[in-house]
């Protein structure tokens, strides 16, 4: 990550500290409306991927204020699929988040004499949810680089945020199960924080494309592509 | 762990001309092969297929010219792999020798074994086979028994070898074999690069479900094979290996095994797909899309000279799970019958019967999800 990104962080995380008690006017006032907004009109000059790094900070701080529309605001006209892009770094973020509180309380929680990640059921269950966060990771910059590279033109990137939506929409599924059911009947509870991430992937699933919508909008374009063209459409759309 | 690490994947020079070089290439040199054999192609073998690749400069791509290599970079050679995969290519003669044991010649081999196998390999006319599982051996890789004698000759072997895919059809093999009377586990193991033409070796053939001769079985009768046969340091061998699975898990072929199967469904659906035919190719693409992804950004640390044997293991998990759904969820919604003529249906067959393989080949999904699992800092 560059420095200016690292700092980007930096100050959205202890901004977005703040808005959990304050609610999103402390965001407004910290200037993240301006987070896309060219230099030559006055606003930060970021890239998606700069959006992308602070979306998935959101998601796990203020699941629940609506940081994207203010990231978006700097845009004009917003697409919905850009609704649906900004909506896979809030759930990159989450998923990595209930990866973390999973690993640490499998590490922590002793059961039969020993911690519940020295269990071979478990281990595999935190692996296969590891392989769900890499993925939805990995989906998310890939859209992240293609925007990027297409000047967050949505249209252009049209496959890149069907794929990554989608891929996200299929992982919430795999990370809010394994994640409770590791964590027992704790993460059940209001206080313990687990569902501060996983009632929020549910909901995001929801939000800007179902899975059965983007996979058929995918499909409709790859079909139209062709076996062959689909390959070819992949390589030099990366390159 | 905390986190797959993303790494750019960007190769020097201009890969889409190195591409669509490439793309010329094979319209003219690839055989027409039946559609089959384009699956999982890189099981197929074809000697005057590799032998005209290594002359067109496309195999043994990041060797230095001295040992008759290319000079490239790792990441241009991956950008010619995921094209020869995707084309369905017949690479499987040199697959092996091209992807680890001619890496590990380079990195861990002496200067003779060097100028001895790197030029054959790099012409894709030397072709190996890896020496790793035995009948007490497969996912407790530790619990290898073939022993190595060293003696005034050289050194002696005695033991087995099994599940060896394309032994029969290889010149070398490259061995773990127990150096060190009375080791134990992992420590004692040591690495030999031995001829296969050397007396007192057996190759038997296994067939496998689907009625195809693979994999064997490797017999060593007091073989004795020079004491310039030992790769890298002696009692290495476990760290030398792990660093070859490292390249063995993670390239393209984890996830591209099926795509002549995904191509011929895409094609078989035409452009106005039913709703529930589009809804599997949409899935299927995000997924292939996620993959070569990950499997570039693995591709990308291993070139930047760091370990991904976290990484690599993400790539083969997920890999593994998308070749061997796909024919399942096609079979699930495509009307064709078991026997039918057609190109779709008779890749259907043939990957339903080949793809519970694909999660046991290069380690199991057990060892691999354990391998992550450790990675996270479980165990």
């Amino acid at each position: 990550m560059s420095a200016a990104r690292e700092m980007l962080c930096d100050t959205a995380r202890a901004v977005f500290a703040d808005a959990q008690e304050g609610g999103i006017a402390p965001i407004e006032t910290a200037g993240f409306g301006l987070l896309l907004v060219s230099e030559a009109d006055g606003g930060f000059g970021g890239d998606w991927g700069d959006a992308n790094a602070v979306l998935r900070i959101a998601g796990v701080a203020v699941p629940d204020l609506p940081v994207t529309d203010l990231i978006l605001s700097g845009l004009a006209p917003v697409p919905d699929a850009l609704r649906a892009a900004a909506t896979v770094g809030l759930m990159a973020g989450a998923a990595g988040q209930a990866l973390g509180l999973s690993i640490e309380h499998v590490n922590t929680r002793q059961q039969f004499g020993r911690p519940l990640g020295k269990f071979q059921a478990v281990q595999q269950s935190l692996a296969v949810l590891a392989c769900e966060v890499a993925a939805l990771d990995a989906a998310a910059a890939a859209m992240a680089a293609r925007l990027d590279a297409t000047g967050l033109d949505a249209e252009a990137a049209d496959f890149e945020i069907a794929a990554a939506k989608l891929r996200a929409n299929r992982a919430v599924g795999v990370v809010t199960a394994i994640a409770h059911q590791v964590h027992g009947a704790i993460g059940f509870t209001r206080e313990y924080d687990l569902h501060r991430v996983t009632i929020p992937l549910m909901r995001w699933r929801s939000m800007h494309g179902s899975d059965a919508y983007w996979a058929e909008r995918l499909g409709r374009q790859v079909a139209g592509l062709g076996g062959r063209g689909l390959w070819e459409a992949l390589t030099a759309r990366a390159e | 762990m905390q986190g797959f690490a993303l790494y750019p994947f960007d190769p020097p020079g201009d890969s889409s001309a190195l591409r669509t070089g490439l793309r010329r290439w094979l319209a003219e040199h690839q055989p027409q092969d039946d559609v089959v054999r384009r699956a999982n192609c890189w099981a197929s073998f074809d000697p005057d297929f590799s032998r005209a690749l290594g002359a067109a400069g496309y195999i043994g791509m990041t060797l230095p010219a001295r040992y008759g290599g290319g000079e490239r970079h790792p990441l241009e050679r991956y950008v010619v792999i995921e094209e020869l995969l995707a084309a369905g290519a017949p690479v499987g003669a040199h697959w092996i020798a091209d992807r680890q044991t001619g890496p590990l010649i380079l990195r861990y081999g002496s200067e003779e074994q060097r100028e001895r196998y790197l030029p054959g390999i790099a012409r894709g006319e030397t072709y190996a086979c890896i020496g790793l599982s035995e009948p007490g051996a497969g996912s407790d890789l530790a619990s290898v028994r073939t022993t190595a004698r060293e003696t005034a000759e050289g050194w002696r072997i005695n033991g087995q070898k099994i599940w060896t895919t394309g032994a029969h059809l290889s010149h070398i093999m490259l061995a773990l074999v127990r150096t060190e009377e009375g080791s134990e586990r992992n420590a004692g193991l040591s690495q030999l690069l031995i001829d296969l033409d050397t007396p007192g070796i057996t190759i038997r053939p296994i067939i496998d479900m689907a009625g195809h001769h693979d994999f064997n079985e490797i017999f060593f009768d007091d073989v004795l094979v020079p004491h310039a046969a030992l790769v890298g340091e002696r009692g290495q061998g476990w760290k030398q290996v792990t660093a070859e699975l490292g390249l063995e898990r993670s390239g393209p072929e984890r996830y591209l095994s099926s795509h002549a199967l995904f191509a011929a469904l895409i094609d078989a659906a035409g452009p106005d797909p039913a709703p529930a035919l589009a809804v599997l190719i949409g899935e299927l693409a995000a997924e292939m899309w996620t993959l070569r992804q990950l499997s570039m950004s693995t591709a990308a640390k291993l070139a930047a000279g760091e370990d991904p044997m976290v990484e690599a293991s993400v790539v083969k998990e997920l890999g593994n799970a998308f070749e061997q759904e796909m024919p399942r969820r096609v079979q699930a919604v495509v009307e064709c019958g078991w026997d039918d003529p057609d190109d779709l249906a008779r890749l259907l067959r043939a990957l339903l019967i080949a793809s519970p393989s694909f999660s046991l080949r290069g380690g199991t999904r057990e060892v691999i999800r354990g391998i992550i699992a450790r990675g996270l800092g479980l165990r």
